[in-house]
């Protein structure tokens, strides 16, 4: 075990800077499981695997056109893929378990995580892959005498403005109001006359849309391979409970809680980093079991 | 044996029970009627600990009970049979009574011995006296409402308590079902020397067995008292029975 | 109902199966044997959790934490320290019970999806913790080459010990079952309001109930040290949680042998497939779908449901 000697201020503000932009593309997975949970009520592991999917199809769409604009094509052509895919599976056989358990629902979505990590072996491969950058992306801006890469500052700008879109969609349309209505009582909302079905449809893709993003996002920065899935999903569960289930700032705060702390981590006790975030959240749910902000439900 | 003063309890601003008043003498049968909604359900609840009273006092034999957990008011000697039918419903009929005395012999936590030896003789015993020998082994998600609703009794009767509560016992029942439910809740006061506190829409019920009558009205108490000075208190006329009976 | 705690036909039969057990290595190559030892652990596991999941209802989401803890446990005792192998089958279920305890006193609190959450989360803190200390416990290669007892070293004997261990707790989660703690806790799986009513601590009643599973979770772990000879931190990752989960759902979660029976299929299915191809995780995942759909009852729950309507229609003809 090795603590870090000498942590300087400069070296906990670059950290910080850093944990932050994970925070993005822990922030922007995580809300749209938040959504999905909130409204239909599915705890959805598949999320994971189309987090997956998103970064293996964008580092195929960035390779085949090639280029800046092959980069550019693959962040928007990679989540519609992954949304395309999870209309189709909603459409075909999620719609029919909705009033089951959540035990149920939980396992059948489990089903889908193996068959789809099988899937993507078969179109991949077994080898990972690397996705570099646009050169206007590559390199780093020199902050406070510390090199700080700009793929993270372009992170931290994607984040709000997702951030943004998702208040805006939830509170302020039409149908982000229908669709809060109906996380509280579907049967009323059914009653008045609205087909619940397809808003609970529209739900689920702009959640998996978000986990397609949050992939072709993450694509550049690591390598791509199989566990993809697991890992981030189980991180993305714990986001969405300490946040308040179903909550989108929560899973926002959490992003924030685990980001911060797995950056600080890093910095006192590298070996363990990752047990950092872990045990933020056992000690947020020991003190507030249902998640720092109020859960949908 | 049962004295319960002012109890409140509201729920985020409505309150369900005011001026919670009753007193149940041992050995007799209390009514409480009143309109829907008047708080006699959750007075209850309260009484058992379901739920905690914002105020006021209950006490049991001289204690005060109140804000208890539901399974130690249960181990004083109380016993509550509610009103939606609340059975084990995955357990055999046997299984859902003997459940209940191997509670009160503070037996659940033994984890080797068959639990089909034990306590056959006090399981049976109560079984024959409600009636339900001949559905046994039946999974008791499959009986008809009326036996589940007597299943309900049999169970908060293997506590072998002192007071036993009965919430509504023959709501939804046919009439043959509910004259047996009173011939067996007279035999139960007096072969068993229970003392019986219930509540029910059932005028004719409740004027025909109960010793005292307590009226509630929007969560208050207006009176309590033997059936004839209840009928002809005016409150009560105009309140709920609306006429005379 | 019977008296005792089987009935003479049922010690018959348990007396069959064991005997055939007997020599089943005299027959088998030693592959198979190997592959029915692996059964006979999984299925403990499986069982293990059914114990809590379908007869007390608890949403136990990490159930792999107890079986990797006491795998973990007896494998750094035979490696760390020198004392007879004993005290390390002693250890494993011990730790494992310990920490059911720990984890248990603090998620009992929760109700449903809360009490599975919080589990999940303080799993997945133990994993991440046996995952990083490489030092100790290996890290991510985790620990190789534990020192098995001599007697136990062939599969033969392996295989002996294994379903002589797995039959002791099976008899002994039997027992359990149907006592009254058994008895009651299923009455609070089926409604826990009602329990308080009847004078039952539900929160006690479940936290017995875990300690439970957690210790037979220990005791399969110390076995499949025993038969593999290593251990590693997805012992207690939650995929595998999740897959002991699809395990008693498959065999069916309200019957008693359910878990085993589906342990069986996808052990079984898991090494046959995986000579053909290397796709079995795809199958599992469509084998799971068709389950949930048409068998929520599970393989035995399916069977049982039959044959109980067509039990309960020849009795009313009587």
């Amino acid at each position: 075990m090795e603590f870090a000697a000498h942590v300087s201020w400069e070296a906990l503000l670059q950290q910080v800077l850093v944990g932050l932009s994970r925070t993005t593309i822990l922030f922007i997975v995580a809300s749209g499981l938040s959504l999905v949970l909130g409204v239909l009520r599915i705890p959805n592991v598949f999320h994971g695997s189309l987090y997956m999917i998103g970064a293996f199809l964008a580092y195929s769409v960035a390779v085949s056109i090639g280029g800046p604009a092959g980069f550019a094509v693959a962040l928007l052509a990679a989540p519609l893929g992954v949304a395309l895919i999870s209309l189709i599976v909603e459409r075909g056989l999620f719609c029919r378990l909705y009033e089951r358990e959540h035990l149920m629902l939980l396992l059948f979505t489990f089903a889908f995580m193996l068959v789809f990590a099988d899937l993507v072996k078969l179109v991949w491969g077994s080898d990972y892959r690397s996705l570099s950058l646009p050169p206007m992306l590559q390199g780093s801006f020199t902050i406070l005498n510390l090199p700080f890469p700009r793929y993270n500052l372009f992170l931290l700008l994607v984040g709000p403005v997702v951030a943004f879109g998702l208040w805006f969609l939830t509170n302020k349309t039409k149908i982000g109001k229908i669709a809060r209505a109906a996380s509280v009582d579907r049967e009323m909302v059914g009653a008045v006359g609205i087909n619940v079905s397809w808003v609970f449809a529209a739900v689920f893709i702009i959640g998996c849309f978000l986990a397609g993003l949050g992939g072709a996002l993450v694509a550049p920065t690591q390598n791509i391979t199989q566990g993809m899935d697991h890992a981030i999903i189980i991180q993305a569960f714990l986001i969405v409970i300490i946040g308040g289930l179903g909550n989108i700032w929560g899973a926002l705060l959490g992003a924030l809680i685990f980001g911060l702390t797995d950056a600080i981590g890093i910095l006192i006790l590298p070996q363990f980093a990752i047990v950092f975030p872990y045990a933020a959240v056992v000690i947020v749910l020991i003190f507030r079991p249902t998640g720092l902000l109020k859960a949908t439900w | 044996m049962l004295e319960v003063r002012d109890v409140r309890k509201s729920f985020d601003g409505f309150m369900a029970v005011n001026e919670g008043n009753l007193t149940v003498e041992r050995g007799k049968i209390v009514a409480v009627i009143g309109p829907n909604g008047a708080g006699k359900s959750t007075l209850f609840k309260l009484i058992t600990g379901h739920l905690k009273p914002d105020g006021g006092s209950i006490r049991y034999k001289g204690e005060d009970i109140a804000g208890l957990p539901p399974y130690t008011i249960c181990r004083r000697g109380i016993s509550l049979s509610f009103q939606i039918v609340n059975i084990f419903h995955r357990l055999s009929v046997f299984d859902n009574v003997q459940a209940a005395i191997l509670s009160r012999q503070r037996k659940t936590f033994n984890l080797f011995t068959p639990a089909a030896r034990l306590a056959r003789e006090e399981t049976m015993r109560i079984i024959d006296a409600v009636g339900l020998s001949d559905r046994l082994d039946a999974v008791s998600s499959t009986l008809a409402y009326g036996d589940q609703k007597v299943l309900e009794i049999a169970i908060a009767l293997g506590n072998d308590p002192e007071l036993l509560i009965l919430d509504e016992p023959t709501a939804g029942m046919s009439p043959e079902e509910t004259a047996a439910t009173i011939g067996l809740i007279r035999r139960l006061t007096r072969e068993m020397g229970l003392t019986i506190l219930f509540c029910e829409h059932d005028m004719e019920l409740v004027f025909a067995i109960a010793d005292e009558i307590m009226v509630m009205r929007q969560g208050a108490t207006i009176i309590q008292g033997p059936g004839e000075v209840v009928r002809a208190d005016p409150d009560v006329q105009e309140a709920y029975l609306g006429g005379g009976h | 109902m019977s008296k005792g705690v089987f009935s003479p036909k049922t010690w018959l039969l348990l007396a069959a199966a064991v005997a055939c057990m007997a020599v089943a290595p005299q027959f088998l190559s030693r592959f198979y044997t190997y592959l029915i030892s692996l059964v006979l652990v999984t299925g403990l596991l499986a069982m293990s959790l059914n114990l809590v999941l379908g007869y007390g209802g608890l949403y136990q989401f990490h159930h792999a934490v107890f079986y990797g803890v006491g795998a973990y446990t007896f494998a750094l005792m035979r490696v760390k320290t020198g004392l007879p192998s004993i005290w390390a089958y002693l250890a494993a279920p011990v730790a494992a019970l310990l920490l059911s305890l720990l984890i248990g006193w603090i998620c009992v609190r929760l109700s449903k999806l809360y009490f599975g959450m919080l589990q999940i989360s303080l799993g997945s803190l133990v994993w991440a913790i046996v995952y990083r200390w490489y030092s100790f416990t290996g890290g991510d290669d985790g620990i190789h080459g534990v020192p098995v007892p001599e007697a136990l070293s062939s599969i033969d004997n392996a295989y002996y010990f294994t379903s002589a261990v797995t039959l002791v707790c099976l008899f002994l989660m039997y027992l359990i079952v149907n006592s009254p703690f058994g008895r009651v806790f299923q009455a609070t799986r089926d409604n826990p309001e009602r329990s308080e009513a009847i004078g039952v601590n539900v929160k006690r009643q479940q936290l017995v109930g875990l300690m439970v599973a957690g210790f037979f979770a220990g005791v399969a772990g110390s076995l499949f040290v025993t038969i593999e000879g290593s251990v590693f931190p997805d012992m207690m990752f939650w995929t595998l949680s999740l897959e002991i989960l699809i395990m008693c759902l498959l065999g069916g979660w309200f019957s008693f042998f359910g878990p085993m029976l589906g342990a069986a299929i996808v052990v079984v299915l898991r090494t046959v497939m995986g000579i053909h191809t290397e796709y079995w995780t795809l199958i599992l995942g469509v084998m799971l779908m068709l389950l949930i759909f048409f068998l929520p009852e599970g393989v035995l729950g399916y069977f049982t449901a039959r044959w109980g309507s067509r039990r309960r229609a020849a009795m009313e003809d009587l």
